[in-house]
């Protein structure tokens, strides 16, 4: 465990530019920054284990030897501890034999001790250590039989190699959601390290020292902190695996699509992992401006839902009925209603409710808007959540739309019709929602069963968010993109901005359409489009 | 023999470990006005002057040491005395503290004068229990005769000084683990910079030096650099305490000026009084120092510049020379598990690399060796041998490295004892082309 509490200095966007020289060529490279970093910005990857941009430096793994100048002239040193100076000169692995010799020894020192079980091994295919071995590994091993390593673990998991040697802790229970695997282990003392310095909970420590250490979590306590998960992704090998993705799946097989997880108003940068249309996982996808490397357990479990509860067709007073009809019947009844409530949603996207605001547009003086929710707000955990559950709460202030939801509850007696899109009145608030029991004819847009479609008189499936494309806005006055993943549970369910949409009589063709309906409403988005919002999100600068 | 002041030996066997003896003998005559009216940089200079260097291995200067430890910075300055003796073969520090706490008690309260430190900690080997009671006993008298607390000696200056017992891991004699150590972590080196002196203990400047180091201070204080520089020679001054174990008559600790031949402190009726059998080599000053042949330790004399001229190092001290009886790869076995075993596991090529150079040579010791496997021990020290956070896997890979290559012969011996040395060295089903 390293004792240093240095965070890498990484490369922004105004960071100057320096001259240095590697590999005998002169590039201009960010000021001051990380090495490992400042060769990524000129295309150079340097394989390494222990460091990560959004951990403090530990520099134990020696994987990212590179040669450089030095007080006693050139010599190898880790770039994950070297800062870009002008003028220095650094040598590769692409001109120095050196630095080769020296990474493929340190490639040689974590197999020694590091069980070749790939095919069974859960990491396989994303294993840092498979993709620095196939970088700079000597192709052929000169470890002999005899030369193992002992482990301490769980006596009830021991691992026996293909010699029947005793190989130590095999699936340790570290806690509700993490399993460790302790001879794939190669201390690279990530978790360690998260757990200390991101989590703030010092759960797992190292125990013992030399080649017989390993992780463990203290004596009588377990690893059960809200963000345990991480370490599952930022460990390199399949030491440390999750409970609810192990032996799921085989990751070459799963496709990715980028996209932010709506359960917080922080909008976590996620992938989409899925197969065969079902989402296998989500993994954090790294964004300094808003969760740098981390999402919560939460987030991460938001995907268990999409599956779970899912409404395929629409149902009225009771039966199911075809999308298409709950489709026809709801425009029956906006079209006879006397005076419409169209509540619309934090939790969903921007052209979504971009689709809502058209079709109040065309229900004219008999239709009003209400928004907001009525769930608690929490506090910000400083990592990847501001406490705040409606994800899109500064999309629909953009949009115009005012969090009124009691007024429309002490007003409900004035409506006959209620619209209400994708948002959990009633599992939000009973007492609340009860007020709106009034309303005769109550229309709810939902991808899910819940309370609020128990109370619903009219029930049209729509798709979630994993299966749309929008932007939403965080509670920084960050937009984000999400991608829609082709996970939907049926190819005839609609997004909410195209069922609205088709509502309100307009013929928007995708949701570019309602991404300019709404921009047209919002001057904070003008100029702004998908792809200066990009993968990375857009600052929008009035919200600064 | 040339006569010389025994300037860290001088009160052994006098009982200086009570404060009545010590001072009778001339100690703490030191903190009185002139030590209060020296100037901190007047300090540093004078030891700067004397030529003083660290005694715990490295030999770095120790005047210059001192002087980049910041002052005003707004945080209190620690100093830090490694009294974690560990290097196989040292012993001197332990009696050094034994014999004579109060020396080092004095030399510390000079160097916290001249370093303006207000604490001082004295990080003991978990093992040495005497040398805890000893400083522990020695401490209470000098708090008790005014020369530690508030005002010590009648001045406005205060010291304190705290004995930290450590759990007797090697690597804890490295500076960085022995602060993180007391610091109540996990006794692990830390990546430099930032240096201790900068940012030790608690992420305050700190001077971390060995036992030796501080008690040579009230000596040069009180007679002079320039008595201490003509001590020894020009590069080397000053004299050295040397832990002689081993084939020899009397194994000890000897005091000797630096830059006497190696063959006198073995073979002089003062000191070790010859050697046990016929030498077959010397380890020069701790185990993790290159080993010397008998031609080399005949010609080689004990200072820092021919040591290093030599291909060794003078190191902590710790003389251990061997006679033919003794097996070299049985020498080896023993240092290659002593580095395993105290690796922090830390670092990959440390972590890793010792354990699996030790079983390497496991295998030769059990008499399984095979075809290669001495070239596959030396590649593997040549691969870890300073590729780490801290010193140890140099420590490890040097004797690997010159043992090998000083007697090969012997190894191939042990090798060639092994019918099936020829056999291939991997499993067939895990050769590429083979099983799969």
């Amino acid at each position: 465990m390293s004792n240093s509490y240095h965070f890498p200095i990484l490369p922004g966007p105004d960071t100057p530019k320096v001259t240095i020289n590697v590999d005998n060529v002169d590039v201009q490279v960010p000021d001051g920054t990380n090495l490992v970093e400042a060769l990524k910005t000129i295309g150079i990857e340097t394989p390494h284990f222990c460091y990560h941009p959004d951990l403090p430096l530990a520099g134990n793994c020696r994987q990212c030897m590179i040669e450089t100048d030095g007080p006693r002239g050139l010599g190898l040193a880790i770039a994950c501890y070297t800062p870009v100076r002008a003028g220095m000169k650094v040598a590769t692995d692409r001109s120095s034999e050196k630095v080769k010799k020296a990474r493929a020894a340190v490639m040689e020192f974590q197999l020694a001790n590091h069980p070749l079980d790939c095919p069974i091994c859960d990491k396989a295919g994303e294993c840092t250590l498979q993709e620095n071995y196939m970088k700079v590994g000597n192709g052929e091993s000169r470890v002999r039989e005899e030369i193992g390593k002992a482990y301490h673990g769980n006596p009830d998991h021991r691992f026996t190699d293909s010699k029947g040697q005793d190989r130590g802790g095999k699936h340790v229970d570290l806690g509700p959601t993490v399993v460790l695997d302790e001879e794939r282990c190669i201390l690279c003392d990530r978790c360690t390290r998260f757990m200390r310095d991101v989590a703030g909970s010092e759960q797992l420590y190292i125990a013992d020292r030399g080649d017989r250490a390993y992780i463990t979590v203290f004596p009588g306590t377990q690893l059960d902190h809200a963000y345990d998960l991480n370490v599952t992704d930022i460990c390199p090998v399949g030491a440390l695996t999750a409970k609810h993705f192990r032996f799921q799946s085989r990751v070459w097989f799963l496709k990715k699509t980028d996209s932010i997880v709506p359960d917080d108003s922080l909008g976590a940068n996620v992938t989409i992992d899925h197969h065969e249309g079902k989402v296998a996982r989500l993994m954090p996808r790294r964004n300094g401006a808003v969760n740098k490397s981390w999402i919560s357990n939460a987030s991460r479990l938001t995907y268990q839902a999409l599956s779970e509860n899912r409404l395929v067709r629409g149902r009225a007073d009771g039966h199911d009925i075809s999308l298409e009809d709950a489709f026809a019947k709801a425009g029956m009844l906006l079209s006879k209603a006397r005076k419409v409530a169209l509540v619309a949603s934090g939790h969903l996207t921007n052209e979504d409710n971009a689709g809502l605001l058209a079709l109040a547009a065309q229900l004219g003086t008999k239709a009003e808007v209400f928004g907001g929710s009525w769930l608690e707000v929490g506090t910000p955990d400083g990592i990847s959540r501001s406490g705040d559950p409606v994800a899109n709460r500064k999309g629909l202030e953009l949009l115009g739309i005012k969090d009124n939801l009691d007024d429309l509850a002490r007003r409900a007696s004035e409506f006959d019709v209620i619209l209400i899109a994708n948002n959990d009145l009633w599992g939000a608030s009973p007492e609340k929602a009860r007020a709106l029991d009034a309303i005769a004819q109550r229309i709810v847009l939902s991808p899910w069963s819940n309370a609020t479609t128990a109370k619903a008189t009219l029930v049209v499936g729509i798709r979630a968010w994993a299966e749309v494309r929008g932007t939403m806005v965080n509670c920084n006055g960050r937009i984000q993109l999400m991608q829609a993943a082709p996970t939907t549970p049926d190819e005839r369910l609609e997004p909410a901005w195209q069922l609205l949409s088709r509502l309100a009589g307009e013929r928007w063709s995708s949701e570019i359409d309602a991404w300019k309906a709404a921009a047209a409403k919002a001057p904070a988005l003008a100029g702004v489009t998908y792809r200066t919002i990009g993968r990375q999100g857009q600052q929008l600068e009035t919200l600064a | 023999m040339s006569t010389f002041p025994k300037i860290l030996t001088g009160n052994f066997g006098k009982g200086a470990a009570d404060i009545g003896v010590y001072k009778s003998l001339g100690g703490y005559s030191n903190l009185g006005p002139k030590l209060f009216s020296t100037s901190q940089f007047e300090m540093i200079d004078i030891v700067q002057r004397s030529g003083l260097r660290g005694r715990g291995g490295a030999g770095f200067p120790t005047g210059m040491k001192w002087s980049f430890v910041p002052r005003n910075t707004g945080k209190p300055v620690y100093l830090v005395v490694n009294a974690d003796e560990g290097e196989p073969g040292t012993f001197k520090d332990h009696f050094l503290m034994l014999e004579d706490p109060h020396k080092l008690i004095e030399g510390m309260i000079l160097c916290g004068w001249a370093l303006g430190a207000r604490t001082a900690y004295i990080y003991v080997r978990g093992e040495f229990l005497n040398c805890i009671e000893s400083l522990n006993k020695a401490i209470n008298q000098a708090y008790e005769a005014g020369y530690l607390g508030k005002n010590i000696a009648g001045s406005n200056y205060s010291f304190d000084i705290y004995v930290h017992r450590g759990a007797g891991a090697y690597i804890c004699g490295e500076e960085t683990a022995l602060i993180s150590s007391l610091e109540g972590r996990k006794g692990q080196p830390r990546l430099k910079p930032p240096f201790p002196a900068v940012s030790g203990a608690w992420a305050s400047p700190t001077c971390v030096n060995n036992v030796e180091t501080l008690m040579a201070v009230p000596w040069i204080f009180e007679n002079g650099p320039e008595a201490y520089a003509k001590l020894g020679t020009p590069k080397s001054p000053g004299t050295k305490v040397f832990s002689v174990s081993g084939d020899v008559k009397r194994p000890g600790v000897y005091e000797v000026p630096l830059g006497i031949p190696m063959m006198e402190l073995l073979e002089s009726p003062d000191y070790c009084q010859g050697l046990v059998g016929t030498m077959k080599g010397c380890i020069p000053g701790g185990s993790s120092t290159p080993v010397l042949t008998p031609e080399e330790t005949a010609k080689v004399t004990l200072d820092y510049e021919a040591m290093a001229a030599a291909g060794t190092m003078l190191g902590s001290g710790a003389v251990i020379p061997f006679n033919t009886q003794r097996s070299v790869v049985g020498m080896l076995k023993t240092l290659t598990h002593f580095y395993s075993h105290e690796s922090c596991g830390q670092c990959t090529p440390c972590r890793d690399g010792t354990g699996y150079a030790d079983r390497v040579l496991d295998t030769v010791v059990d008499g399984h060796g095979r075809d290669g496997d001495l070239d596959l021990l030396v590649d593997l020290a040549n691969n870890f041998n300073g590729a780490t956070i801290c010193p140890l896997s140099a420590a490890d890979a040097a004797p690997i490295i010159n043992f090998v290559k000083k007697y090969r012969s012997e190894f191939e011996a042990v090798v060639a004892k092994n019918p099936k040395r020829d056999e291939p060295r991997l499993d067939a089903h895990f050769r590429p082309g083979g099983f799969w």
